[in-house]
This record gives structure tokens, sequence and C-alpha cells, in this order.
């Protein structure tokens, strides 16, 4: 048992986060406490939404569409913050906004039979237009109080952030319906075999449906752990990323055509990628170079999670058998 | 799907009469915009302003060809406007450093094309379906061409490279519009003559069936995306003698306006099902809003939207019909 844990893929990812943040902190500057506190920071809105991302990708679907879902949840949320409610309303108003648009982009996907990539990619383009075209200030929120940002800014004894540890909450309330609820269950069965799942009495509409909806909670939390970080809110900061969601969903192991993965593989991930474009502005690479490394990112995990290695495995026995049998 | 064979007499009757009233429909949303925006703004008459509209026409129309290829074996496309956007890059990089516009052009045509054997290597060779494939190279490309040009941009093209898409036949007529005829005519006789054209078909409907009928599906695949990274090249060419500087902001948004194009045209995303004249009206309805909404000031994000909610629209449009038509099917047999 505990042989079988030291060799799983989650337990390698954990083991390589920790080696990569001990061997910044050597080389560099990035273990002093600024620069694992502003990593806690960072990588925390990464996590929740790297977590909504592997739950649809369990079923086969995606959402290109959850970066702008956020922008909309960050601009409710400071909307109602600016006009004075309390914290537990604009949180709430934000999180519905989530579970509408992704519930929105599941009911039309699911009713109609659409792939969900391209219903998510043109509602993509709507969000974006919608709110430079109709918001007002095409958007921008300023001068945002403390009782918005308190969520973002507040650290419990000055170093761990309060989004960090609700980050870290919803990952653990997330890896234990995915283990052990029958919700967790038929999204594996819904992605892996639809027809299976159908016989086995799971209706892969409803759960299509459901995990949209749970998608735009999780993006609600994540946009509002995102938009509390600063006292103003610029939607351009929520575009795009769904990229890096899907970049360190598949680089914690999640399988993009669905039906396989672990949840807490896609929280490593999402600290991963976050490393990986530190290191980068270290090496003294330029932002652009990140657009590039994200997509080979993608490519790699995608092809090691996807390509069935036995065939090659066997040939390389075959080819290597003999010389030793000599 | 598994019905198809046996009720292949009922389906070959019943397809292209159906295929037929969503066209016409087409063509009539197209007539309707033009009198639409007409009504709005008097000047959109003018045969100068309809002959323009076919100018923006060319770069997007160029592209949807070949889209409109790939979407019929039930892939996709997502990096179209990055490859464009990379050749744009590429052919300004080289204008500059080399001085010679033949260099310059061979350059950026290969750019386009290894672009596409890429995308085309890696769908055809591994598991990795189309969709995540071109949603990671959209970004290999866009950081490639970032990493070309940083921010700085091209410009300064020679007088007669710009004619290739200023020029105009009879004076009035913008020479984009006949490539996109030209090719057009081309890749129609290909899709709906040749055996290229049925073979893609087949790849949509059931690949496993072709490959056992001994047809090389994976080399058709790899054809098709090279092919349209070629095309993107092409429309990047024509697009910078319109535009005159590359820019590492230009192609952004047009892998929308090429999807949208060909799903409008009643190509199911699904794939099996397609027409390369609906691709062919469904550009021309792009045009004519893109060139509306200008003329009535709406500003580009506007357009996006529209384009957006249009092919939410489309796709659900295209699944009743294909739903009804599944259902006529039963009830005949």
């Amino acid at each position: 048992m505990a042989k079988k844990r030291v060799t799983s893929r989650e337990f390698m990812l954990g083991a390589l986060v920790l080696a990569f943040i001990v061997f910044l902190s050597l080389t560099t500057g990035f273990g002093s406490t600024s620069g694992i506190f502003s990593m806690m920071l960072d990588v925390s809105p990464t996590i929740v939404g790297a977590i909504a991302m592997s739950l649809i990708i369990f079923t086969g679907n995606i959402d290109i569409s959850a970066g702008t879902i956020m922008g909309f949840v960050g601009f409710v949320a400071a909307v109602f913050a600016k006009a004075g409610y309390p914290f537990y309303v604009f949180v709430s108003a934000g999180v519905l906004t989530g579970m509408l648009l992704a519930g929105l982009n599941g009911w039309i996907s699911v009713t109609f039979k659409v792939p969900s990539i391209v219903v998510t990619l043109a509602m993509n383009m709507v969000h974006i237009g919608f709110y430079v075209t109709f918001l007002p200030n095409a958007g921008w929120v300023l001068n945002l109080s403390d009782s918005f940002t308190f969520l973002g800014q507040g650290r419990f004894f000055g170093i761990v952030p309060f989004i960090f540890v609700i980050a870290i909450a919803v990952a653990a309330l997330c890896i234990w319906i995915v283990k052990y609820t029958k919700f967790g269950k038929a999204l594996y069965a819904v992605g892996g075999n639809r027809q299976a799942a159908i016989y086995a009495g799971i209706s892969p509409d409803r759960t299509v449906l459901t995990v949209y909806l749970v998608e735009g909670l999780l993006l609600g939390i994540a946009g509002i752990l995102k938009a509390t970080t600063a006292n103003r809110l610029m939607p351009s900061v929520f575009q795009g990323r769904e990229m890096i969601f899907i970049a360190a969903a598949v680089v914690g192991g999640v399988n993009i055509m669905g039906g396989s993965g672990k949840v807490l593989g896609a929280v490593f991930g999402a600290v991963l990628v976050y490393l990986l474009s530190i290191t980068m502005i270290y090496l003294g690479f330029q932002d652009y170079f990140q657009f590039a490394l994200q997509g080979i990112i993608i490519l790699i995990a995608v092809f090691i999670t996807v390509t069935d290695f036995a065939p090659l495995r066997k040939r390389l026995k075959k080819a290597f058998a003999p010389k030793k049998a000599t | 799907m598994n019905g198809t064979t046996t009720t292949d007499s009922t389906q070959s009757r019943s397809v292209p009469r159906i295929k037929f009233t969503y066209q016409a429909a087409l063509g009539l949303l197209l007539i309707a915009l033009i009198v639409l925006f007409g009504i709005l703004q008097p000047v959109f008459f003018h045969l100068n302003v309809l002959f323009d509209t076919t100018s923006i026409v060319g770069e997007i129309g160029i592209m949807a060809l070949a889209m409109t290829f790939i979407i019929t074996t039930g892939g996709i496309d997502l990096s179209v406007g990055y490859i464009l956007q990379l050749s744009a890059i590429v052919f300004g990089a080289v204008l500059k450093s080399s001085g010679s516009l033949a260099l310059a052009i061979v350059f950026s045509l290969a750019a386009g094309t290894a672009c596409g054997f890429i995308n085309g290597i890696i769908i055809s060779k591994t598991k990795i379906p189309p969709l995540v494939t071109t949603l990671a190279t959209m970004n290999l490309f866009r950081g490639v061409s970032f990493i070309i040009a940083g921010t700085s941009s091209y410009a300064g093209f020679p007088a007669g490279f710009k004619l290739i898409s200023t020029y105009l036949v009879f004076n009035a007529i913008p020479v984009q519009f006949f490539y996109f005829i030209f090719l057009f005519v081309f890749f129609n006789l290909v899709y709906s003559r040749g055996s290229l054209g049925r073979s893609l078909k087949g790849i949509g409907f059931n690949e496993g069936v072709l490959i056992f009928s001994g047809i090389r599906t994976k080399r058709i695949l790899l054809l098709i995306y090279t092919l349209c990274g070629l095309m993107c090249a092409i429309a990047a060419l024509i697009y910078l003698g319109r535009l005159s500087a590359a820019k590492t902001s230009m192609g952004n948004d047009l892998n929308l306006q090429v999807i949208t194009a060909v799903v409008l045209g009643g190509t199911s995303i699904m794939g099996g099902v397609g027409s390369m004249v609906g691709t062919f009206i469904g550009v021309l309805i792009i045009g004519v809003l893109r060139k509306g909404f200008t003329l009535v000031n709406f500003s580009g994000n506007i357009f996006n939207f529209t384009l957006g909610l249009m092919l939410i629209v489309a796709l659900i449009v295209f699944a009743v019909i294909e739903e009804r038509k599944k259902t006529s099917g039963r009830i005949l047999k």
C-alpha cells in the first residue's frame, strides 16, 4: 500500500514541486518570505480554476470560456462591493454569476448535442464582446475599498494568505467529492465510456449539466479569489486564464479525452505551471515566451497521457532481450 | 450513424432536399442583411461599397475553404489566425533583413506550410485530438511570432507587392475576390467531385471503415492540415498587401470568423456532412456583417459579440435540422 502510494503519479508530481521550490530557493531569492507569499497568492486562483477545469475534462468536455466567466464573476462581485453590500452578498452574487454562465454553456452543449469546445469558444467571444461594449467603463471597476480586498490581501500569521487557505480547503473538498461520492464516480464513468455509464444507470446529460454548474461555482470562487487581490478590477486580467487551467490539468495527469485523472494532480499541476513561468522570469526570458511554453507543455503532457506506450515497451523489450540472452 | 448503410437510398433522396433549403435560407439571410444595412446606411447600396465588401472577404474566405475540409473530417483547426500572424511576421522580418521580396514571400509561405505540417503530423501520428493539438499549437505559434517580432512591427513594403491586394479589376472589383473565386472553384471541384472529397466525408462519418477499405486516412489528414497552413500563409500575404504593416496583433480574432463561416455554411461540426457552397455564402455573410457594422459605426467588439452569438445559433439550428432529418429518415424506413 505504502509502496503504491510512493510510486503514484501524484506523489511524483508533489516531489517534483517540492524539489522545484527547494532548487529555486537555493539558486535565487525565491525562498524569501515575499517570494513564497506571492507564490501562494498567485497560485490560489489557479488551483481552484484548474480543479474546475479538470472536473469538466473528466467527463470528456472542456470550457474555453472559463477565463471570461471569471471576469464576469469579478465584475459582479466588485459592483456589489462598491455599492456597499457586505462580503457574503457579493461573494454569493459572484458565485451565482459563475454558475449561471457555466450552466448556460452546459445546457446548450447537452440539449443540442453540440461539442462543448465550440460552444464555449463562441461564448468566449460573446463574453469579451459583451463586457467591452455593454458594461460601464468596459468592465473596469476602480478604487475598491477594504471591505472587498480584505479577502485577497489578508493573511494568517503575516505570511499565509486567506485565499491560499480557501483554495486548499476547496481542493480538499473536491478530492473528497470526486473520490467518495456517486457524483464523482459518475464523472469518470461518463468520460470513460458513455454507453457503459448509461447501462449503469447514470444519465450522462444530467451529469454533464451538473458538472458545468459545479464548475461555475468553482470558477466563481476562483474569480473572487483573483479579483480581491487588487483594489481595482480589470477584465483583461482574466482573459486567457483557461489556457493555464488546461495546462495545469494536463500536466497533472488528467487525460484530455476524459475518464481518468486526479484532482490532486491538477493541484500540483497548477503549482508546477506557476513555478515554470517563475523560472522563465528568473532566467531572464521575456513575458511572451510564456505563450510558446504553455503550448509546448500542453502538447508534451497530452502526448504522454494519451499515447499507449505498451507496443513501444514490447518492441524495446524485443530489441534488447536477445542481446542479454547471448 | 449505425443505419447509414441500410438507409442509404432514403438518405440520398432526402439529403439534397434539406441541404438546398438550408442554403437557400442562408442566401436569403445574406440578401436580408444587405437590405437591412442598406436601409440603415443608404451608402451601402453603392456599387463601390458593395464591391469593397469583397476585399474584406478575401483572407477569411481562403482560410475557410481549407477549414471546410478539416471540419468535414470531424477535426478543427483553432490555430489558423495565429498561423496567419506568424507567416505575416516572417514575411516582414525576412523582407527587412534581406530586402528581397521573392525571398520574403517564399519564407512566409514556407512558414505557414510548416505550421500546418506540425499540426498535421501531431494529429495524424499521435492520438491527441485535433482540438487540443491546435489549441496548444495556437499558443506556440503566437509565442514564436512574439519572439521574432517582440513589440515592434514591420512596415514599408514595396509598392509592387501592395498591388496583390489593392489592384482593382475593371477599376471596381478588388482583385482578392478573384483569388477567392478561383480557389473556391478549385476546392469545390475537389470537394464534391474528386475521390479526396469523398474520403474527407468518410473520415468524418467513420474513419475505421475507410482504413479497412485501404484508404490512407492518416496521410489525408496530414495533407489537409498542411494545406490549411499554406492557405493561411496565402491569406497572410493578401492581408498584408491591404494593411501595409505586419504586427503581432493581427489575426487574433480570425479563428472564430473562419469557423463561424464554415459552420454557418452548413458543415456539421461533428464531421461527415458539409458544403463548399455553404461556406462561400457564409463567408459573404461575415463580410457583409463586418462592412455593415463599420458603416453603422459599431465597434469591432460588437461584431465579435454578434459573431459569437451567430455561431451558437447556427450550431443549434443545424443540430435541430440534423435531429429532424434523423427522425424523418426513421419514419420513411
